[in-house]
């Protein structure tokens, strides 16, 4: 296959570190039998690298308990299993016109089961939530706030330590979607504020797809919405309580979980702040570079100390769609184009039904990669 | 051709906006966004209306022969062709069909070739 230029590193990180892969699949084949479910020593050993897993997403989300950091399939999986698991009938939630489908579908199906209702604070011009608006929507029934971390289409980094101070005056709980966030900017849930984080590994983690999962505040109950087999208290034909089992039904994906574990530890190596920083510099790069360009439309704001390292575009005059394909067919780069699945912050941009090309740089771009996304775009442009 | 008119298709939040229009007598029904409901409903009759409507007096030999190859392509395939099956299989670059098509690829050349609006978001 030829090579790309991969500019679509909020949808997952591409290429995967190679260590990462190799280290995963060689713990996968030593120790890939089902944790925590046989006596023999290789499942124990298989669960004590499972119950480590869990200790380093604890500490890394600054979380305080490990057996509150629960498996799921991604961010959108554990976030069903959050929302779902911790609403009452009659509910109200708060969250933001910044969210992605992961949270509004969740909420909406809720709401069309007649079980709650919800409202979405806006977001201004530059991409941010208003903490005081957060503040203003709160009402004595609201069960919930939940709210993303970093705007998947605009890159923003919303203000949770402020929204959390909010939610714990209010003694309203704090869910925070960390799928754009998680591996590339420190979190602490613990000093923010946060009752429940949802991250998912195969982004900023860079592990693989197909696991994510919560870390849950001890103060925060969660109930099952998925019951099965726990390798626990298997006499009982209930569901056992006892966390993480608790929220987790079925065999875990270990294979997913090792090599979110070598990803933690790529990330540890490598430091997430010049990963960060590499990529701001880079997205800033393309930003002025796009922004130089007649006829180019850019979103959100420049103000990368508060950003991530995405961009969304658009060509006066030319469908979204086409210049995706554009870019892709002619010049061998790979964006995202459309809605992101964040349809209301398109309402709001005024993007509507078409939305943008979402250009989001990864760790392993260059300032090549991005030179050639520009002059592309300017082609394109002038054509 | 005929005026417009509205469906009476099955319920359905997108359904609502469906339209038929008649072709030589033949009714022809199109999603919201003009794209041909049925692949096998096309004709060249309704490709050319389709041009006309988005500004094109004709079809030249070049829109033909986008046209068919998506066409082909797509009754072999099942789906349309991948951007880079799409520049091989006619010869020409995106940015050309982009600039042959008053809608471009989507609009244009995808629509007026009778292939189904693509459903994942953002596709062309």
């Amino acid at each position: 296959m030829a090579e790309i230029v991969y500019l679509d590193n909020a949808a997952t990180t591409f290429p995967k570190p190679r260590e990462v892969l190799e280290r995963m699949i060689d713990l996968y084949a030593a120790k890939g039998v089902s944790p925590g479910r046989g006596g023999y020593d290789c499942a124990q050993e298989a669960d004590e690298l499972v119950y480590g897993v869990r200790k380093r997403l604890c500490q890394f989300f600054g979380g305080d308990d490990p057996d509150r950091v629960i498996f799921a399939s991604n961010a959108t999986d554990a976030l069903n299993l959050v929302i779902q698991g911790s609403i009452k009938p009659d509910g109200h939630v708060v969250s933001s016109q910044l969210e992605h489908n992961s949270v509004l579908r969740p909420l909406q199906h809720l709401r069309e089961k007649g079980l709650i209702h919800y409202d979405l604070v806006p977001f201004d011009g530059e991409g941010f939530i208003d903490p005081d608006d957060v503040s203003r929507a709160i009402r004595p029934q609201t069960q919930l706030v939940v709210l993303t971390h970093a705007s998947n289409v605009l890159g923003t980094i919303q203000p949770i330590e402020t929204v959390g101070a909010v939610c714990r005056d209010k003694g309203v709980p704090l869910i925070l979607d960390t799928a754009q966030s998680a591996g590339v900017i420190p979190i602490d849930i613990s000093a923010w504020g946060v009752s429940a984080l949802a991250f998912t590994g195969h982004k900023s983690l860079l592990g693989p797809t197909g696991i994510g999962g919560l870390v849950l505040r001890q103060s925060f109950e969660v109930q099952p919405t998925r019951f099965g087999g726990t390798g626990i208290d298997s006499q009982e034909l209930i569901h056992t309580q006892t966390y993480p089992h608790r929220l987790e039904a079925g065999t875990l994906n270990i294979l997913g979980i090792l090599g979110l574990m070598c990803g933690l530890d790529y990330l540890a190596a490598q430091g997430m702040e010049g990963i960060l920083q590499k990529e701001r510099a880079l997205a800033r790069k393309l930003w002025e570079g796009l922004a130089a360009i007649e006829g180019v439309k850019l979103y959100g704001a420049a103000r990368w100390e508060r950003r991530l390292g995405v961009v969304l575009a658009n060509i006066e005059g030319m469908s979204p769609a086409d210049v995706g394909a554009i870019l892709d067919g002619d010049f061998g780069i790979a964006t995202r184009v459309g809605l992101q699945c964040a349809p209301l912050v398109h309402r709001s941009l005024g993007t509507g039904r078409a939305g943008g090309v979402r250009f989001s740089v990864g760790p392993f771009n260059t300032e090549r990669e991005i030179d050639q996304a520009i002059e592309a775009m300017a082609q394109i442009s002038r054509s | 051709m005929d005026q417009p008119a509205e469906a009476s298709r099955p319920a359905g939040p997108e359904a609502l906006q469906v339209q038929v229009r008649s072709f030589a007598g033949r009714e022809i029904v199109f999603d919201s966004e003009g794209f041909l409901s049925d692949f096998r409903q096309w004709t060249e009759e309704v490709a050319q209306t389709l041009a006309q409507e988005s500004g094109l007096e004709a079809l030249t030999d070049t829109h033909w022969q986008v046209i068919r190859f998506l066409r082909e392509y797509y009754l072999q395939n099942g789906r349309a062709p991948l951007h880079r099956e799409l520049k091989k299989g006619t010869g020409m670059s995106l940015l050309e069909i982009e600039s042959l098509f008053p809608g471009g690829i989507k609009q244009g050349a995808r629509r007026l070739a009778g292939l189904p609006n693509p459903k994942t978001c953002g596709q062309s």
